[in-house]
């Protein structure tokens, strides 16, 4: 059994929305600009391609940044190469609604692409389960959303990019958190567009040059969330609240939560909802993705590493297929202690989304 | 010498620490609502001078928002800023730390602070 939670799935371009778009709406993303409407994209360019070369074709390649993959190569290359028994589906492009500057706009687009993923993908693919986009620089709005799309089964939690105006522990985002917590979702928080679009650069040391650097930085902003809604008490005063991590590497949070407890000690007169050191939180609430899987080259120093982040209880098995830095399912176990391997692979993705055992079976 | 004796005049008000030494052990007297505590001047972290943190009121969460605990209820190590309840000791971040505490007594117009553990 396989649960894989980060795969990627996109729009050829974003006219494939327009059916699911209000008049109005349909009007600015066809006429804005000279072409139509584009969304804020990286500064950087992958210098040889976002997404696997061997599952695309090149001479069918558009303006896009991010290539279009059809859920027949989904199938074929993923689904059933690797007996993947569910998939759950993150954006590619639609993650750029939330950093985009019209948050009502933003809203727009976020329930045509949920609509739109439900119609072409979800309902199309019984392995798929998706995450709502939802623009997250307007958590009303994002609320509303979650409230729409959240009670059907296709959809099994919400998506939130690394990139963000404000980090998501600050209490502008309650409405957002409360309508997960009481649709009992988990909120996946997700590299991307760090650094595009309202979001500030990537790093306080300023924007790096080179997509080689974007990319070892890219979990800038989840980390800055990731400590944002620790300290702000989202696990109190949401009690079923749930986050993954996804894509932001696991070693650095073993760190971050090392300084937090600490800081935690000294600064707990500032932050007194936070009842218990922060990584205790962790332990019941938090997930995380396991690609990219960091790998030194003795395996052994990774395991040492991570430890403290108890990972055959947090460990989630994800791909980032079509991508091109996908983690193959056996090759990332087999780098994993035999004992974790089962909880990795299918077990904990199965409780931390709630999976029915029935789509698993 | 296991005892050290304080004119009850001079014991602390709420909000202030006085030192005394028992012994060879030095000790921080305190008052927190009425009652007098006494504990080891030495932070169970990492050995700082405890008494030299100042004494506080600890910010806690309510329902509606922050509030006020005991009034001068806690100790705040100078070095790494840990809280400490005056009254048991306790660290209000790690269970597994407590600050020593000592025996305190008033016997006519003294105060006095043994090396003995307290009752509670």
């Amino acid at each position: 059994m396989l649960v894989d939670c980060d795969i990627h799935v996109g729009y050829e371009t974003l006219a494939d929305l327009l059916p699911y778009l209000d008049p109005p709406t349909r009007e600015l993303v066809r006429h804005s600009g000279s072409n139509g409407l584009v969304m804020p994209s990286y500064p950087w360019n992958h210098p040889t391609g976002w997404i696997r070369q061997d599952l695309y074709d090149r001479r069918e390649s558009h303006e896009s940044n991010f290539e279009f993959m059809s859920l027949d190569v989904l199938r074929e290359r993923h689904l059933d190469a690797y007996d993947v028994t569910l998939g759950i589906v993150e954006p590619d492009e639609a993650a750029a609604f939330s950093i985009i500057p019209n948050a009502q706009l933003a809203a727009r687009l976020c329930s045509a692409y949920n609509d739109w993923l439900l119609e072409r993908w979800l309902e199309e693919e019984p392995r798929l389960r998706g995450m709502i986009v939802v623009p997250a620089q307007y958590p009303e709005a994002a609320a509303r959303e979650i409230e729409r799309v959240g009670g059907r089964d296709e959809f099994v939690g919400v998506f939130l990019p690394g990139a963000a105006r404000i980090p998501y522990g600050n209490p502008t985002y309650d409405p957002l958190w409360a309508a997960a917590n009481e649709l009992g979702l988990p909120v996946a928080v997700h590299t991307h567009y760090e650094g595009v679009g309202i979001a500030p650069p990537i790093t306080a040391a300023g924007m790096p040059d080179t997509y080689a650097e974007y990319h070892t930085l890219c979990g800038s902003g989840m980390y800055g969330h990731f400590v944002s809604i620790l300290c702000h008490g989202i696990f109190e005063r949401f009690p079923d609240t749930r986050v993954a991590m996804v894509e932001g590497g696991l070693v650095p949070f073993v760190g971050l939560l090392w300084r937090l407890d600490t800081n935690w000690k000294a600064c707990r007169s500032e932050i007194p909802w936070c009842r218990r050191r922060p990584s205790e939180y962790v332990w019941d609430h938090v997930r995380f993705a396991t690609q990219p899987l960091e790998s030194p080259d003795d395996p052994a120093q990774l395991i040492a590493a991570i430890e403290f982040l108890r990972p055959a209880e947090t460990l989630m098995y994800a791909s980032d297929f079509p991508h091109w830095d996908f983690d193959e399912p056996e090759q990332t176990l087999r780098q994993l202690p035999e004992a974790w391997r089962e909880n990795v692979a299918s077990r904990n993705a199965q409780q931390f989304f709630r999976l029915p055992a029935l789509a698993v079976a | 010498m296991r005892e050290a004796r304080l004119p009850l005049a001079e014991a602390p008000r709420e909000g202030d620490v006085v030192l005394l030494d028992v012994g060879t052990q030095r000790v921080g007297l305190y008052r927190v609502e009425g009652t007098l505590y006494a504990l080891a001047n030495r932070c169970p972290h990492r050995g700082a001078p405890l008494c030299a943190g100042k004494v506080a009121t600890p910010i806690v969460a309510g329902a509606d928002g922050l509030e006020l605990g005991r009034e001068h209820s806690i100790v705040r190590c100078p070095w790494h800023k840990w809280e400490f309840e005056i009254a048991t000791g306790r660290s209000l971040v790690d269970d597994r730390l407590r600050v020593r505490r000592y025996a305190v007594r008033v016997e006519d117009d003294a105060v006095v602070v043994s090396l003995d553990r307290p009752w509670a």
